[in-house]
């Protein structure tokens, strides 16, 4: 996702303006001159002018510098040649686990959610076959002891309970 | 003097030296593997804190991020690739003192100038902290204001990217801090309807979600490291009081410089880092001998990222303004446990206080014999494979956000920042001032509106106090500081072009 200067600061530019045009909306304290929508009107307009600069390629050294110093000090290695969407959906993997985590920890209980996480992150990042089955039944099992059982956080049973 | 003996009450509890213990074989093992940082060791600690007496809370904090900071030296200079960023600046010099047959001696200055720092970061957060507090209890909304807007300038100015983009990146930390019910007039704002919205973006979820989760979405792009070969090494520790003899400058300079920079709202260890390496090549006699594995440059910058995080604490207790980024995770963590930031954190409970700086001491010192243990087991920790220990960080995020409110929206939460952290790195919008427009949202928009409804409208209060004025002159310099930063630079460049 690295997009040129232009666009994430023409982004910038709206994201600011609608927040600037959303907090002038806000109602106002009876009788006083300040009240909540000052402050996104003053973040929102600092977005504006900065993602105007932005766009039009101001500090734009000052990257520069700190790249070629970076470089200078690792050599990140390419990663292997992939198809494009294989690597975005990839990429994707461990948000996608937790919106995963998130809608279907309640119906299918801790245990199986978790197990299905890691076995698929680990398939993405290339682990072998035992590994991720080991991962999988493993992790867990030692997650749920640590947290639902020594912290007491109320992990959801759903389809298959824990025995402790 | 009885403050002592009760501070030291506080820190001999069994839980508490337990938490010690345990979270420095988390924090060493967490910050030696590659792509694992100190602030993601620190920010997947905290649902476990949420367990924990006050005291024990702190203290697995302080722990954890001062041995993850030394141990990221450790796949540093024996793979070159360093384990948290805070190596970064010096990889190269002690993997090449590493081929040169040296990696002990390069180990070694690492655990030995680190321990060092971390007691001199310890000694500056003691003395500048009490004088500090004294001078911050005269201080209304209108110095709050000026110094949590000079924290937030600091950040974008020492950020290794353009400063505009760091504005921009800390306007919009500020602007998610503006999501929720918790602003003067209590009026849901930017909402969009949700209940869940209401109570506004938790800090935690989303430093969980921009440290870790992009890390772990990082790990996706890149080639799995190289496993690193099995070695014995020899005594870690000789040579190292002569080279303490040897190079008193540098690591005095390396302490004061990580003490100055942890003290900068924003900056942390991996600044302290660059800054020392580069000031030492600069102020060396010998500057030809820098990459070749000359100690000199690892004494300083090791001397320097571990002084830094004590002093991050110093604005982090005061103020509530965070030093580095770990400091942010530690003050929602302070906040939880009752132990709210603020110049009368050090009178009302003062043994607290003095508690901390033992833990300090003491994670310190047994980072020596622990750190000798992780150097020589290195490379059999490093041989697990990044495969199985990514899915894990996943399902920590997952059930770390979960476990802090016992909510699912924390967990979307921490997808979400997710995202955005890996977007917003990618295209050099660097994250850590997003992280600190977030933590300190609240508190500038409430000195600012607040401020505003004392003076009726006027902004003249803002700059007639005496501390407000100076306060508010530091803070415009920050602020023009890349202006004029850039006018020179284009004044340069074209004398150049004009000459040549």
């Amino acid at each position: 996702m690295q997009l040129s200067d232009r666009v994430t600061g023409l982004l910038v530019v709206g994201l600011g303006a609608a927040a600037a045009y959303a907090g002038s909306k806000l109602p106002p304290v009876p009788g006083q001159q300040v009240g909540p929508n000052v402050f996104p009107m003053v973040v929102g307009i600092g977005m504006v002018l900065c993602g105007a600069l932005i766009a039009l390629g101001v500090g734009r050294h000052f990257e520069e510098e700190a790249q070629a110093d970076l470089a200078a000090h690792s050599d990140e290695e390419a990663p292997p040649p992939v198809p494009w969407w294989i690597a975005g959906a990839r990429l994707l993997v461990p948000p996608g686990l937790l919106v995963f985590y998130a809608v279907a920890s309640d119906f299918l209980g801790f245990l199986i959610t978790a197990a299905i996480m890691v076995a698929v992150a680990a398939r993405a990042l290339g682990a072998s076959w035992l590994i991720t089955v080991g991962m999988a039944v493993a992790a867990p099992i030692f997650v749920s002891l640590a947290f639902g059982k020594l912290l007491r956080v109320p992990l959801p049973p759903g389809l298959l309970p824990t025995p402790w | 003097m009885n403050v002592y003996v009760e501070a030291f009450a506080l820190v001999m509890q069994k839980d508490v030296l337990l938490a010690i213990l345990l979270s420095a074989i988390y924090g060493l093992v967490v910050g030696s593997l590659p792509g694992l940082s100190a602030t993601m060791a620190t920010a997947l600690l905290v649902p476990v804190t949420f367990y924990l007496s006050p005291i024990a809370a702190v203290a697995t904090i302080i722990t954890a991020s001062a041995m993850a900071i030394f141990s990221g030296d450790i796949p540093g200079a024996l793979l070159r690739i360093p384990g948290t960023p805070a190596s970064a600046a010096y990889t190269d010099e002690a993997y090449a003192m590493t081929r040169k047959g040296q990696p002990e001696l390069a180990l070694g200055i690492g655990l030995w100038f680190s321990a060092l720092g971390g007691i001199a970061g310890t000694l500056s957060l003691m003395l500048l902290a009490p004088p500090l507090a004294e001078i911050a209890l005269s201080f209304s909304t209108y110095e709050y204001f000026w110094l949590a807007f000079l924290g937030l300038m600091c950040a974008t100015l020492v950020a290794r990217s353009s400063p505009v983009k760091a504005i921009v990146s800390m306007l919009l930390g500020l602007l998610v801090a503006c999501v929720g019910i918790e602003n003067p007039a209590g009026t849901p704002r930017f909402t969009f309807g949700s209940t869940d919205l209401l109570g506004g973006i938790e800090p935690i979820p989303a430093l969980v979600g921009v440290f870790a989760v992009s890390e772990v979405m990082r790990a996706m792009m890149t080639a799995e490291p190289p496993k690193l070969p099995h070695r014995r090494f020899g005594s870690i520790l000789r040579g190292q009081l002569e080279l303490t003899k040897k190079y008193v400058a540098p690591q005095v300079r390396g302490n004061i410089v990580g003490i100055i920079i942890g003290v900068l709202p924003g900056a942390g260890a991996d600044m302290a880092a660059w800054v020392s390496y580069s000031m030492s090549k600069r102020f060396s006699k010998t500057p030809e001998k820098f990459g070749t594995g000359h100690p000199e440059g690892l004494i300083e910058a090791g001397a320097s990222n571990n002084a830094s995080l004590a002093s991050g604490w110093v604005p982090s207790l005061l103020f509530g303004i965070p030093g580095d980024t770990i400091t942010a995770i530690a003050i929602g963590v302070l906040y939880m446990k009752g132990l709210n930031p603020g110049p009368t954190l050090f009178t009302e409970r003062a043994s607290s206080m003095y508690a901390l700086y033992i833990i300090f001491i003491l994670a310190n010192i047994i980072m020596i014999p622990l750190g000798i243990i992780m150097i020589r087991i290195a490379s059999k920790v490093l041989r697990a494979p990044r495969s199985a220990i990514m899915p894990v960080i996943v399902l920590l995020c997952a059930v770390g956000s979960f476990a802090i409110g016992n909510n699912l929206f924390a967990v979307l939460t921490v997808a979400a920042f997710g995202v955005f952290g890996f977007v917003m790195e990618r295209n050099g919008y660097p994250v850590a001032a997003m992280v600190l427009g977030i933590v300190m949202g609240t508190m500038v928009e409430q000195s600012f509106v607040t401020s505003l409804i004392k003076s009726d409208g006027s902004i003249w209060p803002f700059f007639s106090r005496p501390i407000a004025s100076i306060l508010a002159a530091m803070t415009i310099a920050a602020l023009l500081w890349p202006v004029f930063a850039s006018l020179l630079g284009w004044w340069r460049r074209s004398q150049a072009q004009a000459s040549g």
